[in-house]
């Protein structure tokens, strides 16, 4: 009995060795190249770990979370400023990733920009649930935005493909005015709506939606420009 | 040509802001322009890449093997499986053991993943009802929130009427009274008309009556010159002299007592630009002439009077004359006598 749950254990977990290792020397293989890996690169090796999961390969699934965890844990985090909750948002995403994979079209837009839209409108949905159950309650509301983490992490060598683009981003935001910035901040994190948004900054509706326009397009022009 | 308005509805597209029948619209713009659609790809990816600034915390190691585990079975799935036997190298004899094991590992392991499957859809099934019964609970509370809130709102709006109407009445009223004070006033003033043109009638009464007083004192005072001062004036009458102006007539009429004359002239001729008639009245008193003043004569008939009255005290006027000087006069005669008489 003995051997034969010994060579069951060499034959169950040799499979697993063996693809931690192909995980390994892949992840390796794209870490490495980490901030020098072209943007439009690293776009493609993306949709290719999409297209492969839409045709079942679990590794192609431990790849892109091993890609997208952090950023998309730290999104979460960010707007539920719970990590019990951010966790169950990320798993929620890479399963629906893994459901939908079939029907990602990269012209569309990118795996990650899809991956940041599911994680982002999830935990927005939540935040939601919870504010009604919260001011059923008559719970005061939070007044400022949940600032994440006061544990950051530091950064790992898998995080490298985004450290860069991260550093991109902010000297981008750096450029736009500070009303702006902080449009763009309650728009993407807080999950308020328009309306809710322009009375938490004491402004009129149309001012707000023009900050956010300007800013968007401002940051998108910007990160387009680095790219040329 | 995308505008700013169709700018506005894409970035708040591509962060989930729009909502509702906004959302509905611009939907479907979307759909009939593909600039409008690279747009709102080309935010969205801004969007994802702005999320990049949220401090990076990685989950807890667990998650990924939780995550792997819960990954459903494909039917198309194509796993590379080849490459592990191309490595493994096993003697025919040995295979039938690890072939049997295998199989029993095999059902193994897809019994007891079938068991955590079920069980984790269950409690994944579960957990979505119970999150759905409380967001039923909630909506149905919030509802009831906002038809709380609907009756206070419509009880305010009813007051607010009530204290317009109450405004209303207050204004009218006001409107009343100040047309009932316009209306006295409008008569008031009806009644200071009347007034004002009796009072102009009786003001032209009284210029008359003094017109006729005035006219009276005149006669008074002519009545009176002429009983008591007439015997003092001194009445002379000017002739030509040496033929300059044979025509030529002059009367003067001297007030000692006023220090004061009329002289009246007629056919003295016509004036140029640069001359003046000068009048003098001789005191032997003096050495020389008095300066009685300077005049000019009608062009046409030579005629003039003139009121004088010297710039020295005369207290004898012996005679009177008239020369002809430069323009303005001068303080000592230097023209030719014109007129003399006494």
């Amino acid at each position: 009995m003995s051997f034969v749950f010994t060579h069951l254990s060499s034959v169950l977990t040799f499979p697993m060795v063996f693809g931690e290792r192909y995980e390994l020397r892949e992840y390796s293989r794209m870490t490495t190249a980490g901030s020098s890996e072209p943007p439009g690169d690293r776009q493609n090796r993306d949709g290719e770990l999409i297209r492969l999961m839409a045709e079942g390969d679990r590794r192609a699934c431990a790849d892109l979370y091993d890609r997208f965890s952090r950023p998309l844990y730290s999104v979460a985090l960010r707007i539920l400023n719970d990590q019990s909750e951010a966790e169950d948002i990320v798993q929620d995403v890479f399963l629906a990733l893994w459901e939908k994979a079939g029907s990602f079209d990269v012209a569309r837009g990118s795996a990650f920009g899809w991956a940041i839209t599911l994680t982002r409108n999830r935990a927005i949905d939540r935040l939601r649930t919870r504010r009604r159950r919260s001011t059923l309650l008559s719970e005061s509301f939070v007044e400022d935005l949940p600032g994440g983490s006061s544990t950051v992490d530091p950064d790992s060598a898998d995080d490298l493909i985004f450290k860069e683009k991260t550093i991109e981003v902010r000297a981008a935001l750096a450029t736009l005015p500070a009303e702006q910035v902080r449009a763009l901040e309650l728009a993407f994190f807080s999950g308020l709506t328009q309306q809710e948004i322009a009375a938490r900054l004491s402004e009129p509706l149309g001012t707000v939606k023009a900050r956010i326009r300007r800013g968007l397009l401002k940051l998108r022009d910007t990160l387009t420009r680095r790219h040329d | 040509m995308i505008d700013d308005r169709q700018q506005e509805l894409a970035a708040l597209y591509a962060l989930d802001l729009l909502e509702g029948a906004e959302a509905t619209a611009f939907t479907a713009e979307l759909r009939r322009s593909a600039e409008l659609e690279t747009l709102v790809r080309e935010l969205r990816e801004s969007s994802a890449a702005y999320s990049l600034t949220a401090p990076q915390v990685s989950p807890s190691s667990e998650l990924k093997m939780r995550i792997i585990s819960r990954l459903s079975d494909k039917p198309a799935a194509a796993v590379p499986a080849a490459e592990p036997a191309q490595v493994l190298f096993f003697r025919p004899a040995v295979i039938i053991p690890w072939a049997i094991a295998a199989g029993l590992a095999m059902g193994c392991f897809w019994l007891v993943s079938s068991f955590v499957r079920t069980r984790a859809d269950h409690a994944v099934l579960q957990q979505q009802l119970t999150l759905a019964e409380v967001e039923s609970s909630s909506a149905r509370n919030q509802l009831e929130a906002e038809r709380i809130l609907s009756n206070r709102q419509l009880a305010d709006a009813t007051t607010q009427v009530g204290q317009l109407n109450q405004q209303v009445a207050q204004s009218t009223e006001k409107i009343s009274e100040a047309t009932r004070v316009l209306g006295e006033t409008v008569q008031q003033l009806d009644r200071s008309k009347s007034e004002l043109t009796t009072r102009h009638t009786e003001l032209a009464q009284i210029n008359e009556k003094l017109a006729a007083a005035t006219t009276l004192v005149g006669e008074l005072e002519t009545r009176l010159r002429s009983e008591g001062d007439l015997a003092q004036f001194k009445i002379a009458t000017l002739a030509s002299m040496a033929g300059n102006s044979p025509q030529a007539l002059a009367v003067a009429v001297w007030n000692p007592k006023t220090q004061q004359g009329i002289l009246r002239v007629e056919k003295l001729p016509a004036l140029a630009s640069d001359k003046d008639y000068q009048l003098w009245l001789i005191d032997p008193a003096y050495p020389a002439p008095v300066d009685g003043g300077v005049f000019t004569v009608d062009p046409a008939t030579g005629h003039a009077q003139v009121n004088f009255k010297p710039n020295q005290k005369v207290n004898n006027a012996a005679k009177f004359a008239v020369s002809l000087e430069r323009k303005g006069g001068v303080p000592k005669a230097e023209g030719p006598i014109l007129l003399l008489g006494d």
